[in-house]
């Protein structure tokens, strides 16, 4: 045969589920980035124009912000039990200097979640829950006192910041500096060889389930 | 727009220079509490002169106040308040709308380029073709004068009449004022006037006459006399208005918001080129049909794990 046929090891890391749930939070944060921003910094008015003219986006916004909440809490739901912080978490958090210069040594295996992506989760949620609450009195600006509304704008604002400077490191990583992951969240599978290095507490609970797949692969 | 390009002084969410360069003198409306019989013709040639359609079609709600407060619809409205001091009932009657700062919080607030505008005679005016209904002017002003209609969504306020200042006509609302209590000229003259005016208001026994013109927003456009202009609350203005909310909201917080948006992507792109990309090597592949082999990582492979 001229194709010569091998096996692969991949591990089942995110169900068809936990995928959609996470690019619907994903796309949704997206819109409302953009759209804020253009309300943010006037360089960046030009995104809501992009996103459908800015009378549009005004009115579009906040219902997308309660998309992106339902979302989030529904994230919050399947992963709460994963993203419980450990003490093997807090000795990852303090050699974070060493993981974020890729040594190896001394860092501490993470589970299904590393701390730094714990860390990312409560700063989303906390985040979001935070700029609904400011976002409804934003969002009917008549109905609410002054106090309440200039209260409302610095903490929508400060959460926004907060989020998307969390939204930048979570893209870096996933992105550009831990190769594969960008798979594991896309196909749902990662090599084997990228859970042992990455989540090899996680890995040795799965191995030897029907977690592990073994699959013909093709040249 | 009711003056051309070449007027406009300051343009809300722009960065770069508003086109005025006319050399105009700056006016003021001047509002002198002392003389208003609170007769609603103000109110009135507003409405009419602007073509605002009338929504008094509302339940009694004790007073002489034509409407509780002002509307999208609704541009200046006389607050009727009955207030005691000294003892005595006083009745206040003062005519409140847009007070066109010298420093606007609503311009400053404003998210949608060219959506408001100042011009060089110190009128700030709306231009609803660029408002996007996000309603922060209504919490960058500190007079809490702009309103948002339901329908259209675009915000609303007091023009000054612009359009026929701009043609060299004084306020409707002037014109329409039976007791002189409404003045309009130049910021020299009203300013002049106005203290005249609290002189005469001094000798004749309101000692704490004052007029009203809060520097904390750069000076106002619409002006006051105050016969008890120590306690502006009585008049339903505010003591001591600022925009100091905007400069937290527009300086500091958008100062931050760069900082952590640029410096993120500027620090994530050195992490990038200083440390690389982390790859995991691919497990060497199995050939089909052979025994299995180890899964130690091998390394230099390259793949991507």
């Amino acid at each position: 045969m001229a194709v010569r046929e091998r096996r692969r090891v991949l591990v089942r890391r995110y169900s068809l589920f936990e995928r959609v749930v996470h690019w619907a939070v994903a796309i949704t944060f997206v819109y409302l980035m953009l759209s804020g921003l253009a309300l943010f910094w006037p360089p960046f008015f030009w995104f809501a124009h992009v996103l459908g003219g800015p009378a549009l986006v005004r009115i579009v916004h906040p219902y997308v912000g309660i998309a992106f909440i339902v979302a989030l809490l529904v994230m919050l739901g399947i992963w709460a039990k994963d993203m419980v912080l450990d003490r093997l978490d807090i000795e990852w958090l303090k050699a974070v200097p060493r993981y974020a210069t890729g040594q190896e040594e001394g860092v501490p295996e993470s589970g299904r979640f590393n701390a730094g992506q714990k860390l990312l989760f409560y700063t989303q949620i906390v985040a979001g829950i935070l700029l609904l609450l400011s976002g409804i009195v934003l969002w009917f600006p008549m109905q609410f006192t002054a106090g309440l509304r200039q209260a409302s704008f610095i903490i929508h604002d400060l959460m926004a910041i907060i989020a998307i400077g969390a939204l930048i490191v979570h893209i870096y990583m996933g992105l550009f500096y831990i190769r594969g992951s960008l798979q594991g969240m896309v196909e749902g599978v990662v090599s084997r060889a990228w859970a042992r290095a990455h989540h090899g507490r996680w890995y040795r609970q799965v191995e030897g389930t029907s977690a592990v797949i073994t699959e013909e692969a093709h040249d | 727009m009711a003056f051309e390009p070449t007027a406009i002084k300051a343009v809300s969410a722009s960065v770069t220079p508003a086109p005025g360069v006319r050399n105009v003198p700056e006016v003021v409306k001047l509002i002198d509490v002392s003389s208003c019989i609170g007769c609603k013709a103000c109110e009135v040639a507003c409405q009419e002169w602007n073509d605002l359609p009338a929504n008094v079609n509302r339940p009694f709600f004790g007073s002489y106040q034509t409407v509780p407060d002002l509307d999208w619809n609704f541009w200046q409205l006389i607050k009727f308040n009955e207030i005691q001091r000294d003892g005595r009932l006083i009745w206040t009657l003062t005519k409140y709308q847009c007070m066109h700062c010298g420093d606007p919080g609503c311009l400053r607030a404003c998210p949608a380029p060219g959506a408001i505008v100042q011009y060089a005679n110190g009128i700030v005016d709306f231009v609803q073709e660029n408002c996007i209904g996000c309603g922060f002017c209504i919490t960058g002003c500190p007079f809490d004068v702009p309103r948002l209609s339901p329908t259209t969504g675009k915000v609303y306020k007091c023009t000054l009449c612009s359009d026929r200042v701009s043609a060299g006509l004084e306020p409707a609302c002037v014109k329409a004022c039976p007791t002189k209590c409404l003045s309009f000229g130049t910021r020299d003259q009203m300013l002049a006037q106005a203290s005249y005016r609290v002189e005469q208001l001094k000798a004749n026994g309101y000692d704490k006459a004052a007029v009203y013109n809060p520097p904390g927003v750069g000076g106002t456009h619409a002006v006051y006399v105050l016969p008890y202009g120590d306690s502006p609350e009585i008049y339903g203005l505010p003591r001591d208005p600022s925009v100091s909310f905007v400069d937290v909201w527009k300086g500091g917080l958008r100062w931050l918001g760069n900082v952590v948006i640029f410096g993120g992507i500027i620090g994530a792109i050195l992490h990038y080129l200083r440390f690389g990309p982390r790859r995991v090597p691919a497990e060497e592949p199995v050939e089909a049909g052979a025994a299995p082999r180890p899964t130690e990582p091998v390394p230099g492979d390259g793949g991507n794990g």
